[in-house]
């Protein structure tokens, strides 16, 4: 086992095409996991295209494996995959939560783009140290400077370059380190042999500039390193420490240039990884404790304390369900019995594997820090092992509610079969993917965060488990609410023979902003006794479930009793659960209700000249412009628009845009619905209604 | 308070009152002054002050990053909506913010043409009907006259008013007793309105320059907050 100060556990998250795959590829190669680097060219001979799965498949190797253990320079590094789509909120966050550090690769001529945005405003949330890495130096219009530039000004990073380049384009040949002050090229077929040398006359002036820019950013870092400027004694390791210390505090971001395709560059980050990216001790990790309401715990990487680990992600493999923990207390040894804190199981520990890109390894244990595999265990993703006697949970109940339905019928038995396994997976790998049967249309109906999250789920139950399904239209998650208070005194009397049942209920219902749903209590001298009280808030609860608007659930409600009555023989807890919804039913069409709806922050990026018609295409789906920012021949317009709206658009886009335009989305808030809408909703809803009460 | 309120005892009443009414459509408005002296701040209250009115607002920013453009508007709206106790603020919030486009441009490599051109199709393709345009640090001491022009000619053709908030691009310039740079003296004659800041003791006072036809500058009975740094009366 490493020792921890050794260790790092890294993600590399970059914009599709900016050779995410390439670069993680030449990293296995020049970490030997791997023996050779096959060219990997496009269709237009350019560049590397094609994506991992193919390579996977082409090389025998595994580049998108939720977790890579890799060897450099004698240190241990875990490459943990970073979906690249914001859609898969729950994923990506939880891989968030799980790495130290991580390389933003970023494109030397697409420079910062959407989806970098989205990325790396997630990992400012999760307090992740950053390198940055411009790729494809090689390319035509490579522009390192102006993406540098645009890391500082678009991400709002303080961007600092640690190399400038030798050539650029075509005539792309290494780097000068500012800091040795050397030129470093990389020789030979696969750029193996790293060789310094004189930096060339043309660029000593520029090298000579940059440096003092780099040790002005850094002299904020430490003291030592500015009293050696004005000294004009400055070392290495001074420099190493500034970066290091600036980089942990977030307060930096050290940037280095290269080309994976060309082999060039790489060697140096991946010394810069180790140099300036965290490991595992040097990063505060959180746990919350279930016996305490959920108060946050510090979890240490000490080898010697009780266990506490996160299974992140889950995968099918040939052998059965793999599960990838990481490690954040104690250790995890085969026999061991750990504590699932969600399902509340003890399981022994089995088969316990290390993953690397070519082979897996049986391990016997995995340290503090560390991240491996668990075979058979029954668990879903985002569950929290610990040592029996801790009950921890690595991440917070909260999961968002998913914003759009399907309904899915499988197409013969067989699919059905599949489709029931293909389910039950899915929706333990990620929880915002939901299933039900829906009780009134006897349909499986699927929930998710977003359209191309659920067509991903489709595509992987035709591919991975042979289920056909025919899927409906996508339905969006409205919810209703109300938006003033009102009055009840509902009195639930029913006398048909044995005994009855009574109960009355007075108080109000008003909107909450807060939370979905509150519960006061504020009756006085016990004219509801206390033991119907909780009937009364369940009774609230299921008036909730279904408004009677448009049958969506009812949330931001404050429910307050104030007043009742009840009879000594014919009250009973179903009788206040009656009374109160009916209460509830009552008040409800008093409180003006209203429906909401999703509302998605969507970002689009493409060619000014396609502006206008970006521009028409959010104005068509009931959008709010929020901004839109043009930086040459680039704009990015950020708007709110209605989930209900979206259906479709990546189709629109391409088609207005000449496939030139992209964007992502993700769910911003719910938001009233306009009057006109919420009249079609209501009036789709009674025809409905009418239909299935024809039907009955 | 209530929203009409509000926009009654507004302080930006003085000042529209100050320069016969307002801006009016087709024309152009400056306020100048050094940097630093909180132009854009006194450009967001004006805008705020426009979507509190239920008017429609483009806010153009050269800084690359819209996110600080919004965060001057939170904390105005916040100050406004503080001081003057509004009633359902949020609500209010959510309405206006619909009302309010922020366009980013980089001012290095693009054109009048092109800035006019997306302004174009944000009203026309996008459907957001303007009432203003604010030019939060807008280079125009440097550009060539005709560029200005070429704004107004914009600004008559969508029948809107276009305010531009300027500080000098270049050092060592000289100011004039209201706060204006000499720099600024190629295009004076093309904007309607010239506002001039500067600092007075701890202060920071406005004069109108120009107001339409009117050259003698007149002090406003309005000062910048230093704290809170929003347009208010004078004590």
């Amino acid at each position: 086992m490493a020792e921890l100060a050794n260790m790092r556990n890294i993600g590399i998250s970059a914009h599709i095409d900016s050779g995410k795959t390439t670069l993680t590829e030449r990293i296995l190669y020049y970490c030997n996991r791997i023996h050779s680097i096959h060219e990997v060219r496009g269709k237009d001979g350019v560049g590397a295209t094609m994506d991992s799965m193919e390579l996977e498949k082409e090389r025998g190797i595994t580049i998108a494996s939720a977790a890579t253990n890799v060897t450099w320079k004698g240190n241990d590094i875990n490459i943990i995959d970073t979906p690249g789509h914001v859609d898969f909120t729950i994923e990506v966050e939880r891989s968030l939560r799980v790495l130290d550090g991580a390389v933003l690769v970023l494109c030397s001529v697409g420079g910062v783009q959407s989806q970098s945005i989205t990325v790396d405003r997630q990992m400012k949330r999760y307090n992740v140290p950053r390198v940055a890495f411009i790729n494809k130096c090689d390319r035509t219009g490579a522009n390192p400077y102006k993406v540098t530039d645009q890391l500082i000004k678009k991400l709002g990073h303080n961007a600092v370059m640690m190399q400038i380049p030798i050539g650029l384009e075509d005539r792309f040949e290494g780097v000068v380190d500012l800091i040795t002050m050397q030129a470093v090229y990389f020789d030979g077929p696969q750029g193996d042999d790293v060789r310094f040398g004189e930096i060339p006359a043309e660029l000593e002036q520029k090298a000579a500039e940059r440096r003092e820019i780099m040790l002005d950013a850094l002299s904020l870092f430490s003291d030592d390193l500015m009293e050696a400027m004005l000294e004009e004694a400055v070392t290495e390791e001074m420099i190493h420490e500034a970066v290091r210390l600036g980089t942990l505090s977030l307060d930096l971001t050290p940037v280095y240039i290269g080309s994976a395709y060309k082999n060039k560059g790489i060697q140096s980050l991946l010394n810069a990884v180790i140099k300036y990216l965290p490991n595992p001790t040097e990063v505060r990790n959180v746990a919350l404790d279930l016996d305490n309401e959920e108060a946050e715990v510090e979890v240490i990487s000490d080898d010697s304390m009780k266990t506490v680990s996160l299974a992140f992600k889950l995968e099918d493999g040939q052998y059965g369900q793999l599960t990838y923990i990481r490690v954040y207390q104690g250790r995890i040894k085969k026999g061991d019995e750990l504590y699932n804190t969600r399902s509340r199981k003890k399981f022994k520990v089995g088969r316990l594997i290390k993953m690397h890109a070519d082979h897996m390894e049986d391990i016997t244990e995995a340290g503090s820090g560390d991240i491996a595999a668990l075979f058979g265990v029954e668990c879903a993703s985002g569950d929290t092992f610990c040592h029996p006697d801790l009950n921890y949970s690595m991440t917070s109940m909260f999961v968002p509610n998913p914003v759009i339905t399907l309904a899915i019928d499988p197409v013969d038995k067989k699919s059905a079969d599949n489709m029931a396994k293909a389910l039950n997976r899915f929706t333990k790998e990620d929880p915002t993917f939901r299933t039900y049967v829906d009780p009134e249309s006897n349909q499986t109906i699927v929930q998710g965060m977003g359209e191309l999250h659920l067509e991903v789920y489709i595509e992987r139950m035709k591919r991975e488990y042979k289920a056909e399904v025919i899927t409906g239209q996508p339905q969006v998650a409205y919810r209703e609410t109300i938006s003033k208070a009102a009055e009840f005194n509902y009195t639930h009397k029913k006398q048909t023979g044995g005994s009855g049942q009574y109960g009355r209920v007075a108080g109000l219902i008003e909107p909450c902003e807060e939370q979905n749903y509150e519960f006061v209590n504020k009756i006085k001298g016990g004219s509801i006794p206390n033991e119907y009280i909780p009937s009364c808030d369940k009774g609230f609860q299921s008036a909730m479930v279904k408004g009677t608007l448009i049958g969506f659930p009812i949330v931001n409600v404050r429910a307050i009793i104030n007043d009742g009555q009840y009879h000594a023989v014919d009250s009973s807890d179903q009788a206040f659960q009656t009374a109160s919804l009916g209460a509830f039913r009552d008040a409800y069409p008093r409180a003006k209700p209203i429906i909401l709806e999703p509302i998605m922050k969507v970002n689009v990026e493409g060619p000014t000249e396609f502006q206008g018609n970006i521009f028409a295409s959010i104005n068509q789906r009931r959008g709010i412009i929020i901004s839109s920012a043009e930086d040459g021949a680039f704009c990015t317009v950020e708007a709110e628009v209605p989930l209900s709206e979206m259906f479709g658009y990546s189709t629109v886009l391409r088609s207005l845009t000449q496939g030139k335009a992209e964007y992502t989305m993700e769910v911003e808030k719910y938001g009233k619905v306009p009057q006109s809408v919420s009249e079609e909703l209501k009036k789709e809803y009674e025809e409905r209604r009418r239909k299935e009460s024809g039907k009955k | 308070m209530v929203r009409e309120e509000l926009n009654k005892r507004s302080p930006l009443r003085i000042f529209e009152n100050s320069i016969h009414g307002g801006l009016g459509n087709g024309n152009l408005g400056v306020i100048a002054s050094r940097h630093g002296i909180g132009k854009t701040a006194c450009l967001v209250h004006m805008a705020t002050d426009k979507l509190f009115r239920d008017e429609h607002v483009i806010h153009i920013s050269f800084s690359q990053n819209v996110n600080h453009v919004i965060a001057w508007y939170e904390d105005i709206f916040k100050e406004i909506t503080s001081k003057r106790e509004l009633a359902d603020a949020m609500q209010v919030h959510d309405e206006i913010t619909k009302n309010r486009v922020i366009m980013n441009f980089n001012q290095e490599n693009v054109s009048v043409e092109q800035i006019v051109r997306s302004l174009k199709t944000m009203i026309v393709d996008g459907g957001f009907k303007a009432d203003a345009i604010f030019f939060d640090g807008y280079q125009m001491t440097t550009v060539d006259p005709a560029e200005v022009s070429k704004i107004k000619a914009f600004a008559n053709e969508m029948d809107l008013e276009i305010w531009f908030s300027v500080s000098p691009v270049l050092e060592d310039v000289d100011f004039d007793q209201y706060g204006i740079p000499s720099t600024l003296a190629p295009i004076v004659d093309t904007v309607d309105v010239l506002i001039g800041l500067r600092y007075q003791g701890e202060e920071v006072v406005m004069t109108v320059v120009k107001d339409h036809g009117n050259t003698n500058p007149t002090r406003l009975a309005l000062k910048l907050d230093p704290k809170t740094m929003l347009i208010s009366e004078e004590n």
